[in-house]
């Protein structure tokens, strides 16, 4: 009798205890199991990503290198994801380039769910018709957003300050860089390179083009385009600026936009090397 | 009666205040009063007229529970507390439930969502869902050994056979909230097993169209989704529980109405003689019996959340995918028995045998009207109940995993070392010890004792899938593994079986995915015997896994029901 009310009191206190010291060690587990949370769902991302995303956005997210189902090396259709305009910050730039209100979560797991317009960036939500479920799409849009850590989005990444006027360009002399004459045969390379044919099609071969208007007669049009500018001019403008002007003759019709199914950054990719646009503008309009 | 204030008039304050204070405690236990309740406590002898027995008319809780038991019946044996403890813990799964029910919404939307919620985001939430989890399964296995000793005293016999009948129920009752609480985080554990498990309603031995029917109403829809989660949380929370709390009072009634019967030796065979307790035989609920139970219950208490604390930890898989099935989908432990029974028979038989055998459970008392309960009487009986017994356990075991369909070498060794699902050797080890690499099976990592674990499972798991045949240079300690053992001229044996990799190369390697998150890539490479420069497998890349900084796998592994 005694023995029991004294076990039983015992056990009692020990479980109390017990409860006392996971109480205790309770901030700490909570904060594991948050990080577990999170870095689980970044896994999965990363499996979702390489199963649908990376054969347009390439391996690492850096639109360089992608493969089709079959592993043939094919041209990168996407943007880069591991982007510094894209993740870093609060507000990347890229969310004001296209005018969107929120934040970059958002941004992106609403660009995931809904796709864009006229690129072939589908709707992957199954609310709009694709194959994703909703956890799916904040997984794949945490992978996204895991490329911005600290070393990573330290400082903005070196970006030439491209002038204005294509002329000025052409004569530029500063300390690092110094404009040759372009260079038709570079031209060719940087467009295959920077994936322009894969929505412009072969400058040799008319209708060719899947997605974007076809260059191969832009030295001839791009002069009509927009007043007062050559086709120099305009070509050089549409890559720095791609929503300003929207062309009329794109693979299926008049272009979309803006903003512009065009690539964004182009400008920015292209500032490791700008004697790449001057290469390139030779390529196409010859000048 | 005089009102408080005449009595702190009449004899002071903390006079009026004791007598307030017992008038309250007695009003409270229907019927005893401190005095009473500090001599049951020191075990004195009660004054007369008993007040101890009068609860037992006036209260609602305690005329449930009888006055007294047969003092033969209160020890270990015969009961071993198992009908006790399967009402504790019934009472621990409602409470411990109606706590988890706060933080759930039985939605596919956000049901996975709502168990992380848990885990990360309520405090002793991971506590609060191990103990629900924990005490679901030992709520089975209490349960089912209660039935087992029941048989074994000859309890279900006249006139206690509808108690066993009641009982039966109550077993089918808890399996069944058992499993139906299984889906709830819908994971893809949760998700599969339960697809399986209705998947059985189909092959049902009825007419095609009732099957079809029965099923669309357990999932309410073609396919397991909303609908479905909808109603077996509704059947695990609410449907389920009533009944099971209608039979157990049915169930508690006919105990105590004919009393629990003594150990066979201790009565003339054919009679039973357990409400006829003599005086000098009795153990009074108070202070006895129950204290006795308060005991236990802080006692089971302490067990469960310790264990729930300390070694025990209830499983959370990857989000459920209707499109993507596991390579091996796993019946819970108590109902692997049917999972082993398909791998016998057909698939109609085995689902039509399950409600026969609840049948034959149902009349067996009623069938079975030997009059001695005693054990040497019963030889054939319990005999059969052994080799039954015994069925039970093979079926069990050849419904685990480790009896399984294989599928292929290759993915049989991945699924050893590092599951789809689940907690494992190559996630477990820390991230900061995840070296890049490229690492060969049974390699040793100087300064890395965790990666180097991980290579000897690695290797362990290799050699149940491997054999030598010409022997691979490229592959070191090869000499581990049996002699291959040509099957067909395509297919090869070891020690362990039919499908091994004749003279395989394997690798692990380890590279950088993010700058917080590592891939680790399995690769396998087995040349093919019969066409030399050709290779048998080669799975590229395509065998990988991310491990995330924070992902904490690690702590996992600390657990009794999960290995690596
Ligand atoms: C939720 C499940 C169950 C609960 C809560 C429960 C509860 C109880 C309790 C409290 C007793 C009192 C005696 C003792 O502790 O052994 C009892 C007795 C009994 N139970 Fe159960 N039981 C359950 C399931 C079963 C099952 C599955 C069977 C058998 C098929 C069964 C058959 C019996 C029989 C025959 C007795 C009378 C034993 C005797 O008089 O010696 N019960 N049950």
């Amino acid at each position: 009798m005694q023995v029991k009310v004294v076990i039983g009191t015992i056990a009692f206190m020990l479980t109390m205890i017990i409860l006392g010291y996971a109480a205790l060690r309770e901030p700490e587990r909570l904060e594991h199991f948050s990080a577990a949370s999170e870095g689980r769902s970044i896994e999965t991302g990363a499996k979702l990503y390489y199963d649908n995303c990376a054969t347009c956005h390439g391996v690492d997210g850096k639109a360089q290198e992608c493969y089709d189902a079959a592993g043939n090396s094919i041209s990168c259709q996407g943007l880069p994801l591991n982007s510094y305009f894209l993740v870093c910050g609060d507000t990347p730039a890229r969310l004001e380039q296209t005018l969107f209100e929120g934040t970059k979560v958002q941004f992106i797991e609403r660009t995931v769910s809904a796709g864009r317009n006229g690129t072939a960036m589908i709707a992957w939500s199954e609310r709009y018709g694709g194959p994703m479920r909703d956890d799916q799409v904040k997984n794949v849009a945490a992978y996204v957003l895991n490329f911005a850590n600290e070393e990573f989005c330290a400082e903005e990444p070196i970006s030439f300050n491209w002038p204005d006027a294509y002329e000025d360009l052409l004569t530029l002399e500063t300390e690092d860089f110094v404009a040759a004459p372009g260079d038709p045969e570079n031209g060719a390379a940087v467009y295959t390179s920077f994936a322009c044919n894969s929505c412009h099609g072969n400058v040799d071969e008319a209708g060719s083009n899947q997605i974007g208007p076809w260059l191969g007669d832009i030295a001839e049009v791009g002069a009509t385009r927009v007043e007062g500018q050559t086709a120099s001019q305009y070509v050089y403008h549409s890559i720095l600026y791609p929503n300003n002007f929207i062309a009329p003759d794109c693979a299926t019709g008049p272009c979309v936009g803006p903003p512009s199914a065009m690539v964004q950054d182009l400008a920015f990719r292209m500032s490791t090397n700008p004697q790449d646009m001057i290469d390139l503008l030779a390529y196409l309009v010859g000048e | 009666m005089a009102t408080f204030f005449e009595q702190v008039s009449e004899m002071g304050v903390k006079q009026a205040i004791i007598t307030k204070a017992d008038d309250v405690v007695e009003r409270l236990t229907a019927g005893m009063n401190i005095s009473d309740i500090r001599s049951a406590l020191r075990g004195d002898e009660p004054r007369r007229p008993n007040p101890r027995l009068r609860p037992h008319a006036d209260s609602f809780w305690f005329h449930i529970r009888p006055s007294f038991y047969h003092t033969e019946v209160t020890h270990i044996y015969p009961t071993f507390r198992l009908g006790w403890l399967s009402t504790f813990m019934f009472v621990w799964e409602t409470i411990t439930g109606i706590i988890l029910m706060v933080f759930y919404t039985p939605s596919p939307l956000v049901a996975y969502d709502n168990m992380w919620n848990i885990l990360s985001n309520v405090p002793l939430g991971q506590l609060m869902r191990n103990m629900h989890r924990l005490g679901a399964e030992v709520m089975v296995l209490v349960v089912a050994l209660h039935m087992l000793r029941t048989f074994i005293t000859g309890s279900y016999k006249k006139p206690r056979q509808f108690t066993w009948a009641t009982g039966v129920i109550l077993l089918t009752l808890t399996a069944l909230l058992s499993f139906s609480g299984y889906l709830l985080p819908w994971d893809q554990l949760a998700y599969w097993a339960l697809t399986v498990f209705l998947s059985g309603a189909e092959a049902a031995p009825a007419p095609a169209e009732f099957n079809a029917n029965v099923l669309l109403i357990l999932q309410g829809a073609p396919s397991l989704g909303a609908g479905g989660l909808l109603r077996w949380y509704l059947f695990h929370v609410l449907l389920l529980p009533l009944i099971t709390a209608i039979f157990f009072f049915v169930h508690y009634y006919k105990v105590v109405l004919y009393g629990i019967s003594l150990p066979p030796g201790r009565e003339e065979i054919g009679e039973d003689t357990a409400k006829r307790v003599p005086k000098n035989e009795r153990t009074y609920f108070t202070p006895d019996i129950l204290t006795n139970e308060l005991m236990w219950t802080a006692l089971t208490t302490l067990f469960l959340v310790a264990g729930a604390l300390w070694f025990w930890d209830a499983p959370l898989e990857h989000h459920a995918d209707p499109i993507v099935t596991p390579l091996h989908v796993v019946a819970p432990w108590y109902l692997s028995w049917s999972q082993g029974w398909l791998k016998l028979a057909d698939k109609t038989i085995v689902i039509g045998f399950i409600p026969l055998l609840i049948v034959m459970f149902l009349v067996m008392p009623y069938v079975e009207v030997g009059k001695s309960r005693r054990y040497a009487d019963r030889r054939v009986g319990l005999t059969v109940a052994s080799l039954f017994f015994a069925f039970m356990l093979i079926s069990n075991w050849m419904g685990t995993p480790e009896f399984r369909v294989a599928s292929s070498p290759e993915l049989e060794v991945a699924q050893e070392i590092m599951p789809q699902e689940g907690a494992n050797v190559l996630l477990g080890v820390p991230y900061e010890y995840l070296d890049t690499g490229l690492y060969v099976p049974g390699e040793e990592i100087p300064d890395n004792p965790y990666l180097t674990r991980a290579l000897e499972e690695f290797e362990a798991a290799m050699q149940n899938h491997s054999c030598v045949l010409n022997g691979n240079p490229d592959m070191p300690r090869q000499g581990i593994w049996d002699d291959c053992r040509i099957l067909d001229g395509e297919r090869y044996g070891n020690g362990f079986g039919d499908n091994a990799m004749p003279d395989p190369y394997a690798t692990l390697r380890i590279t950088v995915e993010q700058a917080n998150m590592k891939r680790l890539t399995l690769h396998f490479e087995v040349p093919d015997p019969n066409n030399p420069g050709e290779l048998l497998v080669d799975s590229g890349d395509s065998i990988y896994a991310f491990r995330h900084e924070g992902s904490f796998y690690e702590e996992e592994c600390r657990f009794l029901n999960k290995d690596c």
